[in-house]
């Protein structure tokens, strides 16, 4: 995010204190955003799209509360959509759903052996069902998000180390068990 | 051992599918209701408040009135002087 674009946001956030309607222009920005991220976490349209509204409103309701910590805003907004689809899971004592686009999985790691097909797809999900899930989440906001160990930690409430370091003891077991490389690796 | 399932998914969300759920209208309409039930709280809160310190103070002074009252009459037999 450039300079000009984090000043732009910061403006509108200034007058989003005054006034809610002006929250919209950043509402616009990262509603899908924020939607796909809860879905992901979800696969539940309806109720991503509930999670989403209300990840909106708690923003509106704490946006006079909110500092720029050299984060992009963004960052708050997935931590808020993170702790909305945690509230959810408490409430419902279910098991966390990670939703993951095949073709984005296909995108992200290069083919290294001649045998990557069907089956292999679904080892390695079988085998992702057996990592941590808060490794799962790391991978998430790094892989699927885009973001970098800085944003991830502040998202998750843990050190950048922490970040980093469930990063690559992930990546090191999906290489060591299937021959894979992963496109962000190194 | 992760206490989370994985599932794959075919198709990734269309911005067009996603847009069924924008409303931003709605997110203004309920910030506003919070934002109302916030306030008849607070003001509620600090009505409470002051009734309570009202509560304690009156009660904390009929307390000190009962202590200092003077002792009523003692009433002592009459010397009947013969």
């Amino acid at each position: 995010m450039s300079e000009d674009e984090i000043r732009k946001e910061e403006q509108i956030i200034e007058r989003s204190k005054k006034d809610p309607r002006a929250f919209g222009e950043l509402y616009e920005k990262y509603f899908d955003r924020i939607f796909n991220y809860i879905l992901r976490q979800t696969d539940d349209e309806e109720l991503a799209g509930d999670l989403c509204s209300q990840t909106f409103v708690n923003a509106l309701n704490n946006i006079s509360r909110y500092e720029f910590r050299g984060f992009p805003f963004s960052a708050w907004l997935y931590k808020i959509a993170g702790n909305e689809v945690n509230k959810h899971y408490r409430k419902h004592k279910g098991n966390k759903i990670f939703s993951i686009e095949e073709l984005k999985v296909r995108e992200l790691i290069e083919q290294a052996t001649d045998d990557w097909d069907e089956e292999m797809i679904t080892r390695l999900l079988r085998y992702m069902n057996e990592l941590p899930t808060e490794m799962i989440q790391v991978l998430e906001l790094r892989f699927f998000e885009d973001k970098d160990f800085k944003e991830i930690a502040f998202i998750l409430d843990m050190t950048e180390s922490g970040a980093k370091m469930r990063t690559y003891r992930a990546l090191d077991k999906l290489r060591t068990h299937f021959n894979l490389k992963v496109k962000y690796d190194g | 051992m992760g206490k989370h399932e994985i599932r794959l998914r075919r198709q990734r969300m269309s911005a067009r599918g996603s847009d069924r759920y924008r409303n931003y209208n709605a997110v203004l309409k309920q910030h506003g209701n919070e934002k109302r039930i916030k306030q008849i709280t607070r003001i509620f809160t600090f009505f409470l408040l002051i009734a309570l310190i009202v509560i304690i103070f009156l009660a904390i002074t009929r307390w000190e009135k009962k202590q200092t009252k003077p002792q009523s009459k003692i009433n002592t037999p009459a010397l009947t002087v013969t």
